[in-house]
């Protein structure tokens, strides 16, 4: 399959809160069909890069290019092929969800009713009921209805489905491959559930206080970064890409082009406990 | 046959080996016979919850290989095994022999008690 097409690109982004970085010259672009999974710390900065990628939020120096334009200077033709799913639950208080559904695909003129109507049975939705009175995960299920019945060409899912049980997580990640496989779109998705994110992701890209530290083909992790453990007083070869050390033992990206001498034992590592060894 | 595989997401190894090393494992093992269809990438990567590029990456591999077949506008079929890589069952378990070696290394035990160890629970 081909990576052709650049959906979203983001040139040594920085941001700034006051006097703390909270973006630091991040590069990495999103192409049709891959699907990235954002894994970090809260408060890496998840979030706030996200809401760059969608000009909600200034970025300080470098560019951001969202389907071809400035991300803060968004036409309404592109607005209306993004689909975005917040932490925070959102408004139609006050609306049914039938009623909710009928405003927001109002302004989406690639909406599919049938999609609409498969995903609400799918989820077990009630049209007719208040949106105020859904739980939490019947919020979520209604906000990802919300963001993907017009298959958008990119869409932005921050840990959209913490509060969805386990079989509806699974038919959504299918959602998931079919939007970003057959429609052509890109998918940035953040979750801190890692074996979803393994399922799920073709690309992985792990941000560390603001900066990103590893960006991956899921395939290629698991065969490039080990935690190698040294003899002692062996020094490391040059030319290796460190990205934790704890005495001896060290976690780096391109074990698989270097040589290194004095390995007592190497462990490939599944995401959890990459992200663990990564911040110790 | 859907139901003979299985991945574990979770597991540092790539999705797409476990997949391979497996179907593999089926054939060498005979229950994936010659000429057998298999499942489309698309019902694999719904069963399995997986990529789709990660079951396409593990069948593209097998095809490379010689273990499957892929003619024009038909299904992926079990390649005949007159064409098939000569791998031996033997050859399927080196990776866990070599977990194994290393563990008992690791715990300081000699290859000689490793052998009686086999030997008294393979009778069991």
């Amino acid at each position: 399959m081909e990576h052709s097409e650049v959906i979203l690109e983001f040139q040594q982004v920085d941001k700034r809160f006051d006097d703390q970085a909270v973006l630091t010259q991040l590069s990495f672009s999103l192409s049709a069909g891959m699907v990235v999974g954002l894994l970090g710390q809260n408060g890496a900065g998840k979030s706030t890069l996200m809401r760059a990628a969608l000009g909600i939020l200034e970025i300080d120096a470098g560019n951001i290019t969202t389907l071809g334009e400035t991300a803060t200077d968004l036409s309404i033709d592109a607005k209306a092929k993004i689909g975005y799913v917040p932490q925070q639950p959102f408004g139609y208080e006050g609306f049914t969800i039938a009623s909710a559904l009928e405003l927001h695909s109002s302004f989406y003129p690639q909406w599919d009713k049938a999609l609409e109507t498969d995903w609400l049975a799918r989820f077990g939705l009630d049209s007719k009921q208040q949106v105020q009175k859904l739980s939490v995960g019947q919020r979520q299920s209604l906000a990802l209805i919300m963001a993907m019945a017009y298959r958008p060409q990119l869409l932005i899912l921050d840990e959209p489905v913490a509060s969805l049980d386990p079989i509806v997580r699974r038919q959504f990640m299918g959602d998931l491959f079919e939007l970003a496989l057959e429609s052509g779109s890109a998918v940035l998705f953040s979750s801190h559930i890692t074996s979803d994110l393994e399922r799920v992701a073709s690309h992985v890209a792990l941000l560390k206080q603001g900066e990103l530290v590893l960006f991956k083909e899921i395939d290629a992790l698991r065969e490039e970064v080990v935690l190698v453990q040294l003899a002692d007083n062996q020094d490391l070869p040059e030319g290796l890409t460190v990205l934790n050390r704890n005495q001896q033992q060290v976690l780096v990206d391109n074990a698989d082009q270097i040589d290194i001498a004095g390995v007592v034992n190497t462990t490939s590592l599944n995401l959890e406990q990459l992200f663990m060894e990564l911040h110790r | 046959m859907l139901e003979l595989i299985k991945v574990n997401p979770s597991s540092g190894e790539p999705i797409y080996r476990q997949l391979h090393e497996q179907i593999v494992r089926l054939i060498v093992g005979g229950q994936l016979q010659v000429d057998q269809v298999l499942p489309s990438v698309r019902q694999l990567a719904e069963h399995l919850a997986v990529n789709p590029m990660t079951v396409s990456r593990a069948i593209q591999q097998l095809v490379e290989q010689g273990w499957l077949e892929r003619r024009r506008g038909q299904p992926t079929r079990v390649a005949n095994k007159q064409d098939a890589p000569t791998t031996t069952s033997l050859q399927l378990l080196e990776s866990q022999a070599n977990d194994l070696i290393t563990k008992a290394k690791q715990l300081g035990i000699c290859l000689d008690d490793l052998k009686s160890l086999m030997e008294q629970q393979w009778d069991k």
